[in-house]
């Protein structure tokens, strides 16, 4: 399926309608509320943590966060895969972000068709992010940032077996604000080639390219909701070099500033369209049927 | 001989750049434009500030509360804790023209604006 071919999906009238609706009743309550009562927020984890907001922080903050990723089911069997990140968060001056940290992944894998059964988890690798504001936030106008994420892991992402892995995460994180501190829209662009090798069997490349586009709104001071949609295409080969699969994912956001240092965002996500290269249904080899991301932040 | 030469060349490049960069530090500095804000009873005063608009800002925080407070601006992109009685400076970049919002972090019920025009 072509993304051309998932948005006509969405682009069924009910579906159309809903949206449009949604937004109505988000802008009517903006309206109906007190609007002294909402403030400026960081746009970062807004959308939830999957799509990425472009905000880069405040000079001189630090922060610990935490932030886990699960995927949920496959074709067959019990599935649940998960990745910890340990960030430290580091904002050096107005205009570049910088988070590193370990990470540490827990497999749930039985009678899941090509993956060996696993129920462990352990240490796997580090990343790095190293975050550049591209285009300043102001008003009617898109805030741009691009983040690059070099990745090293030691044991697979699907499968839990050992490997180097090595990936190189780039994303465009834009957004703007609809009603003033209020409604906002984001976009992310993202592409992360990857190179793995696995003892006894080689090395081989892969590909992910991805589009997402998310709505958040500040529901009640400091407590913001929306919706987030995804849509991923997987390539063997560093140069797109053959397609294997695609998926398109949709799914509920929430952030919460608990306290003027602590915050919280997550994700659901449901696979909801997609197809595998030469095989009917849902790519789920590549994609798993849900995925969900849970992020604190602690700032110190 | 050559060393020599290469060494020499090296430390004037060196005394060169540093020269260029205090140049250009004293330069930015004098364009730089300064706002002064005091807080006292959890109050900034003024609670609008005005500055103009594609200058470097510094913006100078008196605390005249018996408390801490941290100046703190999502928009600005800055944060500063200044000390009871004390008086701290926030560096800001050229802003756009646009409302920026600004408040305590330790009282986030105390708030303003900073205009820039």
């Amino acid at each position: 399926m072509s993304i051309f071919s998932a948005c006509r999906r969405l682009s069924r009238p009910s579906i159309r309608l809903g949206v449009t609706a949604m937004i109505a009743a988000f802008a009517t309550a903006a309206r109906a509320q007190d609007e002294s009562a909402f403030h400026e927020l960081e746009t970062k984890y807004i959308f939830g943590d999957f799509t990425i907001g472009s905000s880069t922080g405040i000079e001189g903050e630090r922060a610990f966060e935490p932030e886990t990723e699960a995927d949920f089911r496959k074709r067959a069997g019990r599935y649940g895969v998960g990745t910890t990140e340990l960030e430290l968060e580091y904002t050096p001056n107005q205009y570049v972000q910088i988070e590193l940290g370990p990470t540490v992944s827990y497999y749930n894998i039985n009678n899941v068709p090509g993956l060996a059964n696993q129920n462990f988890g352990g240490p796997n690798g580090v990343e790095g992010t190293f975050r550049f504001l591209l285009l300043e936030p102001g008003p009617g106008r898109f805030a741009a940032t691009l983040a690059i994420e070099p990745e090293f892991h030691t044991l697979d992402e699907t499968s839990g077996q050992r490997v180097s892995n090595f990936g190189l995460e780039n994303r465009l994180e834009a957004d703007t604000e609809l009603i003033k501190n209020r409604l906002y829209y984001a976009f992310n662009l993202f592409y992360e080639p990857e190179t793995t090798s696995v003892p006894l069997a080689g090395s081989f490349n892969e590909t992910t390219v991805g589009v997402s586009s998310a709505l958040a709104f500040q529901i009640v001071p400091k407590v913001v909701v929306g919706a987030d949609v995804w849509y991923f295409r997987h390539y063997d080969g560093i140069a797109f070099n053959s397609f294997t699969g695609d998926a398109l994912y949709v799914g509920p956001t929430f952030f919460w500033q608990i306290a003027p240092k602590v915050l919280v965002s997550a994700s659901w996500q449901a696979n909801v369209a997609g197809r595998e290269a030469g095989i009917p249904g849902l790519d789920l080899d590549d994609f798993s049927r849900q995925r969900a991301k849970l992020l604190l932040e602690f700032e110190f | 001989m050559r060393t020599n030469f290469a060494f020499g060349t090296s430390c004037a490049a060196a005394l060169a750049l540093a020269a260029a960069i205090c140049g250009l530090a004293t330069a930015v500095h004098a364009q730089q434009a300064t706002v002064s804000i005091t807080v006292k009873g959890h109050h900034f005063q003024p609670a609008q500030a005005h500055a103009p608009a594609n200058k470097p800002l510094a913006i100078r925080v008196k605390n005249l509360d018996s408390t801490a407070m941290e100046f703190e601006s999502v928009s600005l992109r800055v944060e500063k804790v200044v000390a009871a009685g004390s008086e701290g400076v926030v560096n800001v970049r050229a802003l756009a023209p646009g409302r920026y919002e600004f408040f305590d972090d330790f009282h986030q019920e105390t708030r303003g604006i900073l205009v820039v025009e």
